[in-house]
C-alpha cells in the first residue's frame, strides 16, 4: 500500500509537469490549429539555454525561470512572423511539416554548435533534498516542479475565463468565424498566443534541466510523448491537456512501478483506446476529429 | 479552426490539367527516361547507394499513395518498413529462400499487419490519423526490442544471406548486380502504384481526399476504400523495407524507430505530393545528401535537410518534382500560346 | 568484368569523384583502379597503406571517440613512421573517415565504400553495437581487417566473430567483472539492478549478476525500465526497497544521466553506493565531478594513470585541447599494432597481418599485458575499478578518475571463449 501511494504521489508529480509542458501545445493547437512538432525542440532550447545562460553570466536557475521564459516568448514570436503564418490558411499538416522540418534544424544546430553531450546543470540552493511523510517520500524539487505547474496551469486557466483577452483568445479557439463576425480581430491575438505557448515549452524545459540530461535530443522522445498527452486529451482542449497529463502521469507511475519496461507502451495503449472510444478525445469536441 | 481543417491539401493533382494529358507522347517519353535513369544509376552512384535511393523512392511513394492521393499522413509508416524488413531476413535466414521470395513474404507480412491497424486508423483523418499511425509504430517498436530471441534486439538480425539460385555469386560479390537483380522488385511496386492511381479505384480515391461526404453520398464505402489503399501502401512500404534489409543484409531497429517515419515524410514532401516521381527524386536528394555528408565532416545533416524542407513547405508546396513539371508546364503551354498566336 | 565496368564508369562517376576527392583523396584512384579484395602480388595493395576511421561524428559517441579519434590514429602513424623511418614497410599511409551517425545501414554502406573504393586495408572504431556487427559481416566478406573499440557487445567475439575482426577495448563482460566483483569484495554484498530493457542492458544485467553472485554477493533485484526514459524516481524508489549496499545502473549516455541527477535528487547520494554499467570520462566531464562522487566504474584505461599514459596524453592534448578518453587511446594502440604488425608481415596482405597478430603479446600506452587471443579475436589487456574523485581531490581540468585496483588482463576478460565462435 505504501509502494501504491509514493508511486501515485510520483505520477501526481510528473503529470503536473506533463500539464505544463502539453499547455503550450493544446493553447498554439486551440488558437491557430497548428500541430507544433517544435514543442519537443523549444523544451530543448529552454533548458540548454538555461544552461548556456548558467554558464555565461552564472545566472542560476531562479534568474532563468523568468528570462529564458520571455526569451522563448519572442523566440515564439519570431517563429510565428518568419514562417508559421504563412501557412495557417491551408490544412494544419503543412504547418505540422513545417515545423517538423524546424525541429530537424533546431536539434542538429545546437547539435553541432554546443556538442552532444549533456550540458551540466544542478539543482537550485533550497530544493536539495526530499520531504519525508512516514515511509512515503518525495525529493523538494519534485514537489516545487509540480506545485508551480498546477499553479501555473491554474493561472493560465485564470487567464482564459476570468480576464477579456482570454474572452477573446478563448472566443476564437471555439469558434473562429463567429469571433470574427462579432468583430473581434483573431488575428491580432494569433503571434502573441504562438509566443506564449513556446514560452510555456522553455519554461518546461527549464523545470527539467535541473533534473533529467540536458542535451540536443532530449526534446526528441519527448515530443512524441506530448502528443499522446494532448490527443488523449483532445487536441486544443486546454482542460483536457491538463486532465490528461496527469492521467499520463499516473498511467507511467503506475506502469514504472507494476509493468516495468512496459510503462511507456501503457501510454499509447491508453491513446489508442482514447481515440477508439472518444475519437476526439476526452475533451475535444468531436467535429475537432473529422 | 474548422474551417482549416475541411479545406484540402494545397496541391494540384493528376485532376488538373497536367501536361501529359494534352500530351499523351510525353508521358510515354518521360517514362522511357524515367526507366533509364534507374537502369543507369549504379554506374553514376555507389551500388549500395543506388540501392539505397531505389528503396527509399519505394518507400516514399508508399507514403504519397496516402498523403498525396488519399491526404492522410501516416506518421508511422516504419512499422510496415521494417516488420517486412525483418520477416524477409528472418525469412532469408531460416528458410534459405531466395531473396525475392523473401521480400516479397515481407510485403505480404507488412500487409497482414496493415489490416488492423487500417481497420483502427482510418477512422479518423488528418493530425488524429497520423497520431494513431504513429502510436502503433512505437509499439511494433517495443516489440521488436523486446523480443529478443527472433529480433536480436539492439544488435539487430545481422548476416541475412542473398540467395538468388545461380547468381548467389555473383550478386554477393558485387552489389552492382545486386542491383539489377532487385531492381525488378522495387519497378514492380512501382507499377502497382501507377496502376492504382490510374485507375478508377485511384479516382475515388481522389474524390474522398477532396469530398469524404460527397463520396459517401454517392455511395462509396468511404472507410473500405480507405483500408484497402491503406493495406497497398503497407504492402509497397514492406516491398522496400525487404529489399533495403536484403541489400544490407540485416535489418535493425533503425527501421522501426519514429525517425524513419519521420524521413520518409520528409522525403515525400521534398519531392512533392501528389506526384508519384516525387518520391524518387527526394529519395535520391537525401540519400545522397546523406552520402555526402558522412563523409565530408561536417557534421549535422538535420541543419541542411531541415532548412530545404522548411523553404520547400513554405515556397515550393508541390516540391521538386512538382514545382519542376508545373514549370515546364506553363512553359509549354506559354510557347504554344505563342505560337498560336504567331 | 570487374574491370570493364570500372573504366567505362569512370568517366560517368567523375563529378561526383572530384567532389569527394576534395574529402579524401581517393575516390579518384577507387574509381579507376583494379578492382578485387586484397592484392596477390605486390607487398603493398595499390602502393599505400589506408586506414578507415568509422564513428559517430555528430551523435551521443562524439565526444567520447568521434573525429578526436583520428587525431589518435594520425599520432600511430607519426610514432610508425618516426620508429621504422626509410625501413617502413608501409610508406604511404593514408587515413580516411566517415560519420555513421550510429546508423547500422549507413555504417554498412560506408565500410564497403571504403573497403572496396577507398581500398581501405582496415576499419578502425565503428560504436554502436548493431553498427559495429554490420561492418564485422562486411570484413569477413570482403577480407579486410577490422578492429573494434568503441562498441561493447560480446556477439563481436561470439556468433559474428569472424578471421578478420579484432575486439580491442572493452566488453560488457569486462565492465561486469570490474565493478560487480571488487564492489562485493569491498563490502557491498546486497545488489539492486536497474537497466534499460533492451539488448545491451539485459546483457549487462547477465553479466553483473554472475560476477556478483561469483564473489559472494546476491542481486536482491534486477528493474528493467523502458529505453529511452526520462524519469527514473519511480524506478529508484523500487531499487532503495530491498535496502541494497549498492545500486547498479546499466543504463548509459543521456538516461545515465537522467538516473544520476534524479539519484542525488532522492538523497540517496553518500548513502548507497552507486555503481555504473558502462561510464566514460565524458560522461563525468559532462555533469561535473559532483554528481558523480564516489560512483565506481570499470575503465578500459585512463589518461592520468601513469607517467606513459600521461605522456601520451600531453601530446594528445597539444594538438586537440581535450584529454584523450579510452576510446582516443584505443584507435591509437589498434593503429600503432596494426601497422607494426605490417612492419613484420612485409605486407598488408590481410592474412599475412592477421597471422602477425594473432597469439601475439602486445605492449603500448593502451595494451598492458595485452594479447590478442587467437581463438575469437578478443584482445586482452588490463583494465581498472576507478572511483569519481570529489571536487576537492580534482586538481586540473579532466582529472576526474582515481583508480581502485587493476584488474590484470587474465581476468577482466572472459577466459572461455564463446562456443558459437567459429572463425
Amino acid at each position: 500500500m505504501t509502494a501504491f501511494i509514493q508511486y501515485t504521489l510520483q505520477g501526481l508529480a510528473l503529470g503536473g509537469f506533463y500539464a505544463l509542458a502539453a499547455l503550450g501545445l493544446a493553447v498554439i493547437f486551440g488558437v491557430l490549429g497548428v500541430v507544433n512538432f517544435s514543442h519537443g525542440a523549444c523544451y530543448m532550447l529552454g533548458a540548454v539555454g538555461a544552461a548556456l545562460l548558467l554558464d555565461a553570466t552564472g545566472l542560476g536557475f531562479w534568474a532563468a525561470l523568468p528570462i529564458i521564459t520571455v526569451a522563448m516568448f519572442l523566440f515564439g514570436v519570431l517563429l510565428e512572423r518568419l514562417f508559421v503564418q504563412w501557412l495557417l490558411r491551408l490544412d494544419p499538416l503543412y504547418n505540422f511539416l513545417l515545423t517538423f522540418g524546424i525541429t530537424l534544424f533546431l536539434v542538429d544546430f545546437v547539435k553541432r554548435r554546443y556538442g552532444v553531450s549533456s550540458l551540466p546543470y544542478e539543482l537550485p540552493a533550497g530544493l536539495q533534498g526530499r520531504v519525508n511523510v512516514g515511509s512515503v517520500s518525495l525529493s523538494s524539487y519534485q514537489i516545487f516542479v509540480a506545485v508551480f505547474s498546477v499553479a501555473l496551469c491554474l493561472a493560465v486557466w485564470l487567464l482564459l475565463t476570468k480576464t477579456r483577452v482570454g474572452m477573446i483568445v478563448r472566443a476564437s479557439t471555439e469558434d473562429a468565424e463567429r469571433s470574427r463576425a462579432l468583430g473581434i480581430n483573431v488575428g491580432r491575438w494569433v503571434t502573441p498566443v504562438f509566443g506564449f505557448g513556446i514560452a510555456l515549452a522553455g519554461l518546461a524545459g527549464v523545470l527539467r534541466a535541473p533534473t533529467g540530461s540536458v542535451n540536443a535530443d532530449m526534446g526528441s522522445f519527448f515530443i512524441i510523448i506530448l502528443f499522446a498527452v494532448v490527443v488523449i486529451g483532445g487536441l486544443g482542449s486546454i482542460l483536457g491537456a491538463v486532465v490528461a497529463g496527469f492521467l499520463v502521469g499516473l498511467v507511467e507511475a503506475y506502469g514504472q512501478g507494476y509493468a516495468g519496461s512496459f510503462s511507456q507502451v501503457l501510454i499509447f495503449v491508453l491513446m489508442a483506446v482514447v481515440i477508439l472510444v472518444r475519437p476526439s478525445g476526452l475533451f475535444g469536441r468531436e467535429e475537432a476529429a473529422s | 479552426m474548422s474551417s482549416q481543417l475541411v479545406s484540402k491539401v494545397d496541391v494540384d493533382l493528376p485532376d488538373a490539367p497536367s501536361i501529359t494529358a494534352q500530351r499523351p507522347y510525353l508521358r510515354w517519353v518521360g517514362m522511357a527516361v524515367g526507366l533509364l535513369v534507374v537502369l543507369a544509376l549504379p554506374f553514376f552512384i555507389y551500388p549500395p547507394v543506388a540501392m539505397d535511393i531505389a528503396a527509399w523512392a519505394l518507400f516514399a511513394i508508399s507514403v504519397d499513395l496516402l498523403l498525396g492521393y488519399t491526404g492522410l499522413l501516416s506518421f508511422g509508416h516504419a512499422a510496415f518498413w521494417g516488420t517486412s524488413a525483418y520477416t524477409t531476413g528472418l525469412i532469408a535466414i531460416h528458410a534459405g529462400l531466395p531473396f525475392p521470395v523473401a521480400v516479397l513474404g515481407g510485403a505480404v507480412c507488412a500487409m497482414i499487419l496493415a489490416v488492423p491497424t487500417g481497420y483502427l486508423a482510418v477512422r479518423r483523418t488528418g493530425i488524429y490519423f497520423a497520431m494513431v499511425t504513429l502510436a502503433f509504430a512505437q509499439m511494433v517498436y517495443f516489440i521488436a526490442n523486446q523480443w529478443r530471441s527472433v529480433t536480436g534486439g539492439e544488435n539487430g538480425l545481422q548476416g541475412v544471406p542473398k540467395n538468388l539460385g545461380p547468381l548467389t555469386d555473383l550478386i554477393n560479390q558485387d552489389p552492382f548486380y545486386f542491383y539489377y537483380a532487385a531492381l525488378p522488385l522495387i519497378l514492380i511496386g512501382v507499377v502497382i502504384a501507377w496502376r492504382t492511381v490510374n485507375s478508377p479505384f485511384g479516382r475515388v480515391l481522389v474524390a474522398i481526399r477532396d469530398n469524404p461526404a460527397r463520396a459517401r453520398a454517392l455511395g462509396y464505402d468511404v472507410e473500405r476504400y480507405k483500408i484497402m489503399v491503406f493495406v497497398i501502401s503497407a504492402g509497397l512500404a514492406g516491398l522496400a523495407g525487404g529489399v533495403f534489409s536484403a541489400s544490407h543484409g540485416f535489418a535493425s531497429l533503425q527501421e522501426l524507430i519514429w525517425t524513419t517515419s519521420g524521413k520518409v515524410v520528409l522525403i515525400t514532401v521534398l519531392g512533392g505530393i501528389g506526384t508519384l516521381w516525387g518520391g524518387p527524386v527526394g529519395a535520391a536528394l537525401v540519400v545522397l545528401l546523406e552520402d555526402r555528408l558522412a563523409s565530408s565532416g561536417f557534421n549535422g545533416i538535420g541543419i541542411i535537410t531541415g532548412a530545404i524542407f522548411v523553404i520547400i513547405v513554405l515556397a515550393f508546396r508541390h516540391g521538386i518534382w512538382g514545382t519542376a513539371r508545373n514549370g515546364i508546364g506553363s512553359w509549354l503551354r506559354s510557347r504554344r500560346r505563342a505560337r498560336e498566336d504567331a | 568484368m570487374q574491370r570493364t565496368r570500372n573504366s567505362m564508369s569512370s568517366f560517368a562517376r567523375r563529378p561526383l569523384a572530384l567532389a569527394a576527392t576534395a574529402v579524401t583523396g581517393s575516390l579518384v584512384l577507387a574509381a579507376c583502379g583494379a578492382g578485387g579484395p586484397s592484392s596477390g602480388g605486390g607487398k603493398i595493395s595499390d602502393d599505400k597503406v589506408v586506414l578507415g576511421l568509422l564513428n559517430d561524428q555528430s551523435g551521443v559517441y562524439k565526444d567520447l571517440s568521434g573525429p578526436n579519434s583520428k587525431v589518435a590514429i594520425e599520432m600511430a602513424v607519426a610514432d610508425y613512421k618516426a620508429k621504422y623511418g626509410d625501413k617502413a614497410v608501409a610508406k604511404n599511409i593514408e587515413i580516411v573517415q566517415a560519420d555513421h551517425q550510429n546508423k547500422p545501414d549507413i555504417a554498412n554502406t560506408k565500410a564497403q565504400e571504403m573497403y572496396d573504393r577507398q581500398k581501405a586495408d582496415i576499419i578502425l572504431d565503428v560504436p554502436t553495437s548493431s553498427a559495429a556487427l554490420a561492418v564485422a559481416t562486411q570484413a569477413k566478406a570482403k577480407k579486410k581487417l577490422f578492429i573494434d573499440i568503441g562498441a561493447g557487445t560480446t556477439a563481436l567475439t561470439g556468433k559474428s566473430c569472424n578471421k578478420y575482426t579484432f575486439h580491442w577495448a572493452y566488453d560488457t563482460y569486462m565492465l561486469a567483472q570490474g565493478t560487480g566483483a571488487t564492489a562485493v569484495q569491498n563490502g557491498g554484498k546486497n545488489w539492486s539492478i536497474v537497466y534499460p530493457d533492451y539488448a545491451f542492458g539485459q546483457d549487462m544485467t547477465k553479466s553483473f549478476t554472475n560476477a556478483v553472485t561469483k564473489a559472494g554477493g546476491t542481486v536482491q533485484q534486477s528493474i528493467a525500465t523502458p529505453f529511452p526514459n526520462d524519469n527514473f524516481s519511480t524506478f529508484i524508489t523500487k531499487a532503495e526497497s530491498s535496502k541494497p549496499n549498492v545500486i547498479g545502473i546499466m543504463a548509459a549516455g543521456g538516461d545515465l544521466i537522467n538516473f544520476v541527477k534524479q539519484f542525488n535528487q532522492a538523497g540517496l547520494q553518500g548513502k548507497t553506493q552507486l555503481a555504473v554499467g558502462l561510464m566514460f570520462i565524458t560522461d563525468i566531464h559532462s555533469l561535473g565531478v559532483d554528481q558523480f562522487q564516489g560512483t565506481q566504474f570499470t575503465d578500459a584505461w585512463y589518461w592520468n594513470f601513469d607517467d606513459q599514459n600521461r605522456a601520451w596524453a600531453d601530446k594528445f592534448k597539444a594538438k586537440t585541447q581535450t584529454r584523450p578518453s579510452f576510446a582516443h587511446a584505443g584507435n591509437y594502440s589498434a593503429a600503432l599494432q596494426y601497422l607494426e604488425a605490417v612492419q613484420r608481415a612485409g605486407t598488408d596482405n590481410s592474412d599475412a597481418v592477421v597471422k602477425e597478430l594473432e597469439g601475439k603479446k602486445l605492449n603500448d600506452v593502451f595494451l598492458r599485458n595485452g594479447e590478442v587471443r587467437a581463438a575469437d579475436h578478443r584482445v586482452l589487456h588490463d583494465a581498472y575499478l576507478v572511483k569519481v574523485k570529489s571536487k576537492d581531490q580534482v586538481k586540473e581540468e579532466w582529472d576526474y578518475e582515481e583508480v581502485v585496483s587493476t584488474i590484470p588482463a587474465a581476468e577482466a576478460f572472459n577466459p572461455t571463449v564463446s562456443t558459437d565462435c567459429t572463425m
